[in-house]
This record gives structure tokens, sequence and C-alpha cells, in this order.
């Protein structure tokens, strides 16, 4: 015990310039972390605002000062415009499908959790466990199938069309995202289910029960009681859903295939190559712009997230 | 009229490996209109079950709870016309003292805002908690939840009060407090209220009636002192009074009861009540016992005894006494004297246990062969 007093003792009194050396270590490889995990965003971030004409050539994480410092390349938000027109229609797209698609998978997360977790009735043990094993299927498992249920089973085109005709803003190629819509709410249903299962457990039973005494109806409790409490727990499920329905490349590929309905992340693969080589900085700012709604989701909720994180 | 029947009222529980349990037996309690019953036992026996029988958040296996006549089995919780206060006060977290109050209102009845405003206001004003008002349950003290508890039951204007030991969670000091309020606004209003409780005291002090329940079997009803001077068996003897009652296991021999170490000659009364009964649990209470210091035991209800223990409680002692300190694992019991009587661990005392604060339980049946007589006793006004 005391043998280990005197050793960090010891550490302490080592310094460098005045201060403890351990403290110096800490300091100097968290500087380095940082450092390692920005220098690829502001690479980015600087490739992305140099004229492309003057890329070839420079280092792309130096800030573009071409006429001041040469060799740097000339500062331009060219690549910015060409890459929002390049992915306008895909970010367009995207949020359509992003935005219904959060919400519905929270939703009816949600209510399935207090279906199966505050309400008790015969067979939810096995109904819980269908969910559950949702989870677990691969989606390699399911692409092919995905594509005969969409294009072959469900005659959700022919539905669609004279109602896309009937309505303004609403276009018959519209369809696709309805279905991709439709997959991915089934697709993130377990895993919400989960988390909002998880924290309804926690809620008191009495409290419940003292709402069925109130007078309460099952949907009543729900609508009243249960929803205002799952605020924090639907921040969580949010920014987790948002982020994955945003970044989905794979199903995008199965249900889209090509065409107007393309979503982003499809659009992203292509934009920037052709046979004369690759434009770098609109790949850099069509990444950055592509990435920026769920950057911006994590600002706005995050403070609701930590607390659902925490709760 | 609000009179609340229990009928038969049993209920089983299916174990996991598909057997029976019983949790409550044939439990019959007739409440009358705005009487306080306390629902008392140790916990496990059933108390709470029969509670949320009655409030309809369990279903009855058998029997029938009938509240103003109308058999209410089969109605839902809400339609029932009772409110309910759990431990753990179960208020809305997300809602301020007046949301949560006006909850039951707005989703149980027809009255407007206006009506719904004042009947809250008028039941905070009557539970002091007026200026509490617009403060959510994580502001407020576990005693302010706890009016706000009471308070959304009371607003509510039920035909019965069901309470799942409400002042468990409040310090010692509150709980005092707390239990003369509830009592004064139980009298006020004169609604029908089953009280459940593990507290002996409390059930002592709140109750019209108490209850007393052990493994699911209602074992005696009755007023509070006639539970506590006339109990029906030795589980209800044991049960209600602190320290507990005194049990000595002995034998009939002729007109004398032979213990460990002791024999105590009974009465002809007491004598006829025992009959053929061979093994017979003696029970005294320890405020009934005598204690002289330094006498000598030559009376035929005396004996030496000496003092292992003594606990001060300021306004009484509790003494530990034991016939011989000599013999490990003798049996000891308790008395309780005045706290101003000093007595040392070691003194040797004479105890007296007088022949008419005595009773007699069958060790067999467990039931009640001879209970104290009243006529001698203290609370001589009082009348079985």
């Amino acid at each position: 015990m005391s043998y280990e007093t005197t050793a960090s003792d010891d550490t302490e009194t080592r310094s460098l310039f005045g201060y403890p050396l351990r403290r110096v270590a800490l300091y100097g490889v968290l500087g380095a972390m940082t450092v390692f995990y920005l220098v690829p965003i502001e690479t980015g971030l600087m490739t992305a605002i140099t004229n492309p004409d003057t890329y070839t050539g420079t280092y792309p994480y130096l800030p573009p000062l071409e006429p001041l410092i040469p060799g740097t390349g000339e500062f331009s938000l060219g690549p910015w415009s060409t890459a929002f027109d390049g992915l306008k229609s895909g970010l367009v797209n995207s949020l359509i499908l992003v935005v219904p698609a959060t919400i519905l998978s929270g939703l009816l997360g949600s209510m399935a959790a207090f279906g199966l977790t505050t309400i008790s009735w015969r067979g939810q043990i096995g109904i819980y466990i269908l969910f559950v094993a949702g989870i677990f299927i691969p989606y390699q498992a399911v692409l092919v199938p995905l594509t005969q249920f969409w294009y072959n089973v469900v005659p959700l085109r022919v539905v669609f069309e004279p109602f896309a005709l009937a309505v303004p803003f609403i276009e018959p190629y519209h369809w696709k995202l309805v279905a991709l819509i439709v997959t991915h709410v089934a697709y993130g249903l377990p895993i919400c289910t989960l988390l909002f299962r998880a924290h309804y457990k926690k809620l008191s039973d009495e409290m419940i029960e003292a709402a069925r005494l109130d007078g309460a109806s099952i949907y009543r409790i729900y609508r009243r009681i249960i929803l205002p409490l799952s605020i924090p727990m639907f921040a969580v499920v949010f920014i987790y859903q948002f982020t994955q329905i945003w970044n989905d490349l794979l199903f995008a590929l199965t249900i889209v295939q090509f065409g107007d309905a393309a979503v982003v992340t499809q659009e992203l693969v292509g934009i920037g190559v052709s046979q004369s080589g690759t434009n770098f900085p609109l790949r850099m700012a069509a990444a950055l712009l592509a990435a920026l709604p769920t950057l911006l989701v994590y600002v706005f909720f995050g403070d609701k997230f930590a607390k659902g994180v925490a709760a | 009229m609000a009179a609340l029947t229990l009928d038969g009222v049993t209920k089983l529980f299916t174990d996991d490996d598909g057997s029976d349990i019983v949790a409550v037996d044939d439990v019959n309690v007739d409440i009358e209109d705005g009487e306080f019953l306390v629902l008392v036992g140790p916990s496990g026996c059933g108390k709470s079950t029969t509670l949320r029988m009655v409030a309809g958040l369990e279903t009855v296996t058998e029997g029938e709870i009938t509240l103003e006549g109308r058999r209410i089995n089969d109605k839902s919780p809400a339609d029932r016309d009772i409110a309910m206060v759990f431990q753990s006060y179960a208020l809305y977290p997300h809602m301020t003292v007046r949301e949560n109050m006006s909850f039951g209102l707005e989703e149980s009845t027809d009255l407007g805002e206006d009506a719904i405003s004042d009947r809250v206001e008028e039941s905070t004003e009557m539970m002091g908690i007026a200026d509490l008002l617009d403060r959510k349950p994580a502001e407020l003290s576990g005693g302010q939840q706890q009016r706000v508890a009471l308070g959304r039951a009371i607003v509510r204007d039920p035909s019965a009060f069901l309470m799942d030991e409400p002042l468990s969670n409040l310090d010692a000091k509150l709980r005092a407090t707390m239990r003369t309020e509830l009592q004064r606004i139980q009298e006020d209003l004169g609604v029908t209220t089953i009280y459940v409780t593990h507290d002996q005291t409390e059930a002592m002090t709140m109750g019209d009636r108490i209850a007393i329940l052990n493994d699911g079997v209602l074992q005696q009803v009755g007023a509070p002192l006639e539970c506590y001077h006339t109990p029906n068996n030795l589980f209800v003897a044991g049960f209600i009074g602190d320290p507990s009652m005194n049990f000595f296991e002995t034998e009939v021999d002729g007109e004398t009861l032979v213990g460990d170490g002791f024999t105590y000659p009974l009465t002809a009364a007491q004598r006829d009540a025992v009959g053929d009964s061979r093994n017979i649990t003696l029970g005294v209470r320890p405020e009934d016992i005598d204690i002289e210091v330094g006498g000598r035991a030559d009376a035929a209800h005396e004996y030496e005894a000496t003092v292992d223990v003594v606990e001060p409680r300021g306004d009484e002692n509790t003494i530990h006494l034991t016939f011989d300190a000599m013999a490990a694992g003798s049996e000891t019991f308790t008395a309780t004297v005045s706290g101003l009587r000093q007595l040392q661990a070691g003194d040797s005392v004479v105890v007296g246990f007088p022949p008419e604060a005595i009773h007699l339980f069958d060790s067999d049946t467990e039931q009640a062969l001879h209970n104290r007589s009243l006529e001698t006793a203290e609370a001589a006004e009082y009348a079985v």
C-alpha cells in the first residue's frame, strides 16, 4: 500500500517545463488522437473548396490560397453548387423517404412495445420472440425476395399510378419510395420495439393501474401517459433510424434500382466520376452535402438523445 | 349508501408448473357504509391481492364482491366507482399536481373544465396542497406526493377508497401525522374505506374495525380492542400488540398447567374452558406481568426470574426476562414497566401472571379457549 503511494508520487514529481510528466503524456496522446480523427474531415473540407482545374498536384489538406501561396490550388465554391445540382433530386427523394419512414418506425415501435409490455395478454411472449427474431434476419437473405415482392407480388405500381396523377406534387415514380418506406419501417420495427420495450419495462405498474382506475382506456393510457413519457426514447430512435435509412444504399439499389426515384446515396456513387478522371473536389463536396442532414439531426436531437440513452 | 361486501372471495394463482396457489381463501367481510376497515397481516398474506380484487386489478376466482348491493366482479376498474391510493403514490411524473388530479375526472366524467378545476381546487385545499398545483411530482417531497395521491382519490368522489399501504414510504414522524389526518378526512367525507397495512399499530389506531389475514385466510374481524383483548386464535394474539404477547407451551395436569420450569394453577372457569385439550399455550401480554424486585415467589402465580435485557423507551421500559439465567436456551419473555422504574440486567425479580389477565390457547388447533377477563382490566369501560 505505502509502496504504491511512493511510486505514484515519483511519477508526479517528474516534470517537463513545470508540468507533471504524466499530464503532458496524457494531453500529447489526446492531441494526437484528435488530429488523427479530424484530418480526413479537414482534408475533405479543404478539397471541396478547391477549384477542380487547379486541384491536381496540391496537398489536399492545405487550404486553397493559390494567388498567395502557389501550389495550394485556387479557392472556389463551384464544387458545392455542382454537387448540389447533381444531388438535388436525390436529396429530395431521400427526404421524402426518411421523414415518414423514421416517424412511422418510431411510432409503430412504441405502440408495439406498449402492447407487448404494458398490457398483458395470452401469447404475447410468442409475438415478442418473432419481433426479436426479426432483428437477426440478414439483409442479404431478403434482397431477391424483396425485389420479387415489390415488382411481382404486390401491384403497388398499378395502384399508385392513378393516385399520383390525381394529386399534385406526387409523381408516378414515387411508388418506389413508398415501397422503400414500407421496407425500412418493417426492417426497423424490431429494434425500435426492443428499445421502447426496455424503456416501458421501467415504468411503474402502479402508475398504469392508477390510470386504469382513473377511467382511462388502453388508447388513452398510451396517448396521455405512455407517449409523453417516451419522448427521450423517441429522440434515440429517431436519430438511429434517420441515420440508418438516410445512409442505406442496399435497399435503395434493390427496390429503386435506377431512374427518377434514386436516393442521395445512389447518386453519390456516380457523381464526379468520368472517363477523363475523378473530380475530387466535387466528390468531397457531394459527400459532405449528403452527410449534412444526419449531422443536423444529431445537433437538434442531441440533448434529448443523451437523456434517452441515460434513461 | 355504499356498503361493500366480500362474500366467499377466493383467489387462485396458477404456478409455472401448473399447480394452484391459494392467495386468498374464502374471505367474508361486510363493510358498512362509511366504515374504515383495516386489512392487516404479515407480508404475503393476501391482503394486497384482496384489495386488488376489489379494485378490479385482479380477477376473482370464486365468490362475490358487491358495492351498494350491486355485484362488481366483472366490472372494469373504471366502472366500479372506487379510487385507490398506492404505496408508491403512482403519480404521473410528466403532469403537474393539477393535471394529476384532473386526469381521473377528465377520463371518467362529462364534467366541464371549470367544474373539474373547482373540484380539484377544493380537494387541494382540503389536503393543504393548494400552493403546489403547478408543480410536477419530482419537485415535491414524499409527504407532499402522498397528499397529492390522496387528493387524486378524494377528487373523484368515489363510493369507496382503497388504500394499499399508503403511509409506508413516509418517515415515522410524518406517518403519525398523516395517520390522524387521514382518519379526519375519512370521517369528514364518510366514504367507505379499506386500508391495507402490515403495521399493527396503524391497524389498531386507524380502523373502525380490523380484519386480520394470514396465509390468505381471514383470522378475525372486529374492533381493534376486541381483537387485542379477545383474540380468536394464537395468530391474532401474537400479531396484534407490540411488544407481542408472551406464549408458554404447557401441558394440562389436573387443575394446573405444567410448563418448562413453572406450574400455573387454573381457576375453575379456566379449567372448564380448557376441557379435554392436553397441550395448552399460555398467553400473557407484557403489560399485564407484575414485576417485584428482590421479593420471594410465595403466591400461586408468582415466579422467580432474572432480567436479561432492558430496552428503555422513555415512557416505558421493555424488560426481557428469563426463568433460569443459568440454563442455556432458556425461554425468554418480555414485560413492560413504567419508564421510571430502574431495573438492571441481571437483577433477580419476582414476576406475577395475574389469573384474570391470561389467555389460553389449544396448542394443536391454535384456537383460543379462554381470553382475559375484561372486568378487572384497565380498559374496563370497553365492553365486548
